[in-house]
């Protein structure tokens, strides 16, 4: 079984960059979403995003590094730590991820051949909640 | 009503069984036509007005066998089908399956509905063989197929039967010699976690071969001794042979016989009800003993005791490392098996599984845990802890989220809980401990999920308790469904123009669903318009270490010029993804980056086809160059690698000879077996002439190596001083790998810094500029070419080696397209 305490270490200032540089690529992604363009952009995006995604593999190895992951419309509580919430509206009940300002920087590492690989939030998202109910009564209005 | 699958079945080769897994036990239905049996013959019969699936049927064999299709499951996922004469019309090998499912659904007479099931298949199955199995699932009316691999389902029955928490730590082999398909696996358990780790079989080894040895071996020669028959044995084999139908009743006599040799110690064939050429009828007894039919077996059981010892060496492993053999398969029965494969090995033979059953129920057992709500009971020890927790939840998830359920034994009154996830991505914070709690824990797919579990008192103090940590295992059920084999990509090998190589694109044991993408640079100019410029893009299985011709094409796309929007240029980039879904099925896309354009396909192999012809050439393709291989082994003096591939050309010799008798209509599986046979062979052949890549990369490593050196001390800089020494420190692991291809990789490194070294000495550049010189009237713009030139001699004059650089580049653009490189490229692409 693999073992949590196999983790390589994390070269701090390394990650901070490279957390900087995928945040950038998130933003990049979801101001393309509202574009529409002949270019195929995403397919740049998702070559940089395959880049970081391998990025300590080796010859023959795959999915070992780092991925952002975006929680939007995700149901939120306490238990909730790969992300910092800020709670809107006055209701705390019955919460939903409604906006991603960072996404959630996770890194996957394997400890031995043949091991199922670990995953750890490197980074968590930091994003904002709302009541479900609110909306609602949002949309409504 | 239950939400888990629960209905497991052995789909096989010669008898398929159904079970299911009812309140913690497994129950194998009976066959409700043939009392007190739990099998159903994998035999189907049309007549007119209906069909008859299993025993009915395989008695019509000798009667008709015209219409009685049995052993099809050899031929799942290859472009056969067979001819029904009543019917007036062919079926496939995935209907006839199709027709034996629908028949066990009727062995369930709990009146419940079936549309979910798990079917079992060899491990040695692959995709194509898989996905026909799944298909004919799907025609047999299940809205839901999952596959099992034969050799996790034996364990799975035999860890069930010993209760899970009787089994140590330790490795087993499960053995399952059935009616048509061989199988060994190696199964490893830890902390209660159950995983094959290798395995090895044939799809073409089983207890109906021993029944064609017998009838081709023993009562045909015996025929033709006493009668006048000219050349019998084809024309029982032979479709349009005249005792075609008399090949499959001795084929069912044969069986008999076989199944009596386990319990006596001769059976007799009676012969009759047939004519010989002369017209005389046959009649006539034929006595089998077992001592002649142990012979017969002998070479196909040792076959499987070396493949045994092939998984033994591979994982370094001897006799002692393994606890047991576990016996599963019909076959098993044939008290010779036992005896030879318990005294080969020397490892304790393990029966104490029902061999017919054991696969059906360890399949229901599988079944059973694709429930969410299947909880398992993990063992606690109530001693020295005030506290004591019994924990219930699923080691092994495919959720997004798993309940946590405990109870706890002990005084809990003011005591607090706290659930934290090691990934750092859940907390369920201080809870006031309650006799029972129930937490939502939330996984990351396919890793390996782990959680604390601590208990606290009010002051915040950590209690000792007999549980600590809940691991869960995402995408990972024991056998989820791995990929079988590599799949890989052929791509041009730079390194041998004209030649292949493969790339590895989603490694063996890879849980689907996967998808991956990879960038290659073209190596050709692709002109839009064109016919002949052409990408091709071949996505094949089999071990990524082998030469591609050993390697299955599942999937393939062709870009020809005409299908491009502009052209496209050498070095621009090919993006290629391949996928897999969880139902095996195969997509390919490529993406031209500089055409902005997508090709893309979806594969759903499910037949193999494999037309005479093609084997007879592509065995005499193997056997030259097998020939050629030899003739440079004897060339080095290399004996030994040469008296291996006499050897392999000798087997080779035996598939070609067994090749060339067959008819081009031949109804036996023989072709597919013959193909298994090349393909092993060309792996063989692979393996052994892996050491001459290996020293030939060595060599060439040390070469450039030297080069490189002399070529730093005269004017390196340290920055590449020190990427040469980067390499030279890796030497050691890189020359251990075995890997010819690693080594290459680090001579072109190395190739890399001595051209970087060389564009900069005079010398060099001087030598450049005077061979572009020869090639002036072939340059595309003279009067550009002269007046660079000109410069150029300035250049060299003045001592001006930046110029001079500049001066070679500009040439060197002049120069005609076809001149400029003169790469062979097979594929279009490569690395």
């Amino acid at each position: 079984m693999p073992e949590f305490r196999d983790m390589p270490e994390i070269n701090t200032s390394e990650q901070n960059k490279i957390n900087e540089i995928l945040d950038q690529i998130f933003d990049i992604e979801r101001k393309l979403e509202s574009v529409s363009e002949p270019n195929s952009i995403q397919r740049n995006i998702n070559r940089l995003k395959d880049a970081f995604r391998n990025f300590y593999a080796r010859a023959n190895e795959f999915d070992v590094g780092c991925y952002y992951e975006n929680p939007i419309g995700e149901p939120y509580d306490a238990t909730r730590t790969n992300v910092e919430a800020r709670i809107a509206g006055e209701s705390s009940e019955d919460l939903e991820i409604t906006e991603v300002i960072k996404p959630i920087i996770r890194r996957q590492y394997k400890s031995g051949e043949d091991r199922l690989p670990i995953n750890i939030v490197i980074r968590p998202g930091v994003v904002v909640v709302e009541s479900k109910k609110k909306m609602e009564e949002k949309n409504n209005e | 009503m239950s939400d888990s699958i629960n209905f497991g079945i052995d789909l096989g080769t010669t008898n398929s069984a159904i079970a299911k897994f009812i309140k913690g036990d497994v129950i194998v239905f009976n066959n409700p036509l043939d009392y007190g049996r739990s099998s159903l013959p994998s035999v189907v019969y049309y007549r007119k007005d209906r069909i008859m699936v299993g025993t009915k049927a395989k008695e019509y064999l000798e009667r008709d066998p015209v219409n009685v299709v049995g052993l099809f499951k050899r031929k799942m996922g290859t472009a056969e089908s067979y001819k029904i004469k009543s019917i007036n019309q062919s079926k496939t090998p995935i209907e006839l399956s199709a027709q034996v499912l629908k028949e066990l659904k009727n062995f369930v007479n709990t009146g419940e509905p079936l549309d979910s099931v798990v079917i079992t298949i060899p491990a040695s199955f692959d995709l194509i063989q898989s996905n026909a199995t799944k298909e004919s699932g799907y025609m047999a009316g299940f809205e839901q197929v999952v596959l099992l691999q034969e050799p996790i389902a034996a364990s799975l029955a035999y860890a069930n039967m010993k209760k899970t928490n009787e089994l140590e730590d330790g490795q087993w082999l499960v053995y399952d010699l059935g009616g048509g398909t061989f199988d060994v696996a190696l199964v490893r358990i830890k902390d209660g976690e159950m995983k094959v780790v290798d395995h090895e079989g044939n799809n073409y080894l089983g207890g109906s071969d021993y029944d064609r040895l017998i009838v081709e071996k023993l009562i045909i020669p015996k025929i033709s001794e006493e009668y006048k028959f000219k050349d019998l044995e084809k024309q029982m084999k032979s479709a349009k042979g005249k005792h075609n139908g008399k090949y499959y009743s001795l084929l069912n006599q044969a069986e008999e016989a076989k199944i009596r040799l386990s319990a006596v110690t001769s059976a007799e064939i009676i012969v009759e009800r047939m004519k010989d050429d002369e017209g005389a009828d046959v009649d006539m007894e034929i006595i089998i003993t077992k001592s002649e039919f142990n012979d017969l077996i002998k070479s196909s059981i040792d076959e499987t005791i070396e493949m045994i010892n092939t998984i033994l060496t591979r994982n370094s492993l001897t006799a002692k490392d393994i606890q047991f053999n576990l016996l599963v398969g019909g076959s098993t029965f044939i008290p010779y098996v036992r005896e030879r494969v318990g005294e080969a090995l020397q490892i304790r033979v393990n029966l104490e599984i029902d061999p017919t059953t054991a696969i059906a129920s360890g399949a229901a057992h599988y079944a059973a845990t694709k429930s969410k709500k299947e909880i398992e009971i993990s063992k606690s020890d109530k001693s020295n802890y005030s506290l004591s927790i019994k924990a219930a939840y699923n080691k092994a998830s495919k959720e997004n989220d798993e309940l946590f359920a405990a109870k706890i034994l002990g005084d809990i009154d003011g005591l607090f809980y706290r659930i934290i996830g090691l990934d750092g991505g859940y907390d369920s914070g201080l809870k006031n401990l309650s006799e029972r709690i129930n937490e939502d824990l939330p996984l990351v797919k396919d890793t390996f999920n782990e959680f604390s579990f601590t208990v606290y008192d009010s002051q915040n103090n950590v209690i000792e308790t007999d549980f600590k940590t809940i691991s869960i295992n995402s995408g990972f059920i024991i056998s989820g469904q791995p990929v079988p084999e590599d799949i890989s990509l052929e791509i041009d090998d730079s390194n041998n123009p004209g030649f292949t190589k493969l790339d590895l694109f989603i490694e063996k044991n890879t849980i689907l669903p996967i998808k991956r993408t990879k960038t290659y640079p073209i190596n050709n100019h692709i002109v839009k318009g064109s016919q002949d410029d052409v990408i091709k893009v071949n996505v094949v299985q089999g071990s990524h270490l082998a030469l591609p011709a050993s390697n299955k094409v599942i999937g393939n796309i062709l870009i020809t010029g005409n299908q491009l929007s502009r052209d496209v240029s050498k070095g621009s980039d090919i993006e290629i993804t391949i996928s897999l879904s969880e139902s095996q099925e195969l997509t390919v896309s490529a993406f031209l980056n500089m055409a902005d354009q997508e090709f893309k396909d979806t594969f759903n192999p499910k037949e193999r086809n494999t037309p005479i012809g093609l084997l007879k050439e592509q065995v005499e393709d193997l056997d030259s160059k097998i020939a050629t291989e030899i003739h440079q082994a004897s060339e080095l003096k290399d004996w030994e690698t040469a008296k291996t591939l006499e050897k392999i050309k000798k087997e080779l010799g035996k598939v070609a000879e067994e090749t060339g008798d067959l008819t081009a209509d031949d109804v036996t599986d023989k072709r597919y077996q013959l193909e298994d046979k090349k393909r092993k062979l060309a792996q063989e052949t692979d393996n052994t002439t892996k050491f001459k890549r290996i020293s030939k990369a060595k060599f060439l490593y040390a070469q450039t190596k030297a080069k490189c050196f002399d070529i730093l001390e005269e004017s390196g800089n340290d920055h590449e001083i020190k990427v040469y020494e980067g390499i030279i420190a890796q030497e050691e692991v890189f020359l251990a790998s075995k890997n010819p291809i690693k080594i290459q990789e680090k001579s072109d490194e190395l190739e890399y810094i001595i051209g970087k070294i060389l564009w900069r000495t005079p010398d060099f550049l001087v030598g450049v500029f005077g061979s572009l010189l020869g090639d002036q009237t072939k340059m595309n713009d003279q009067s550009q070419a002269k007046s660079l030139i000109d410069a150029g001699r300035f250049a060299v004059e003045s001592k001006n080696w930046e110029r001079l650089t500049e001066i070679n580049f500009g040439l060197i653009a002049l120069l005609p397209k076809g001149t400029k490189d003169k790469i062979t490229s097979k594929i279009g692409f490569g690395l």
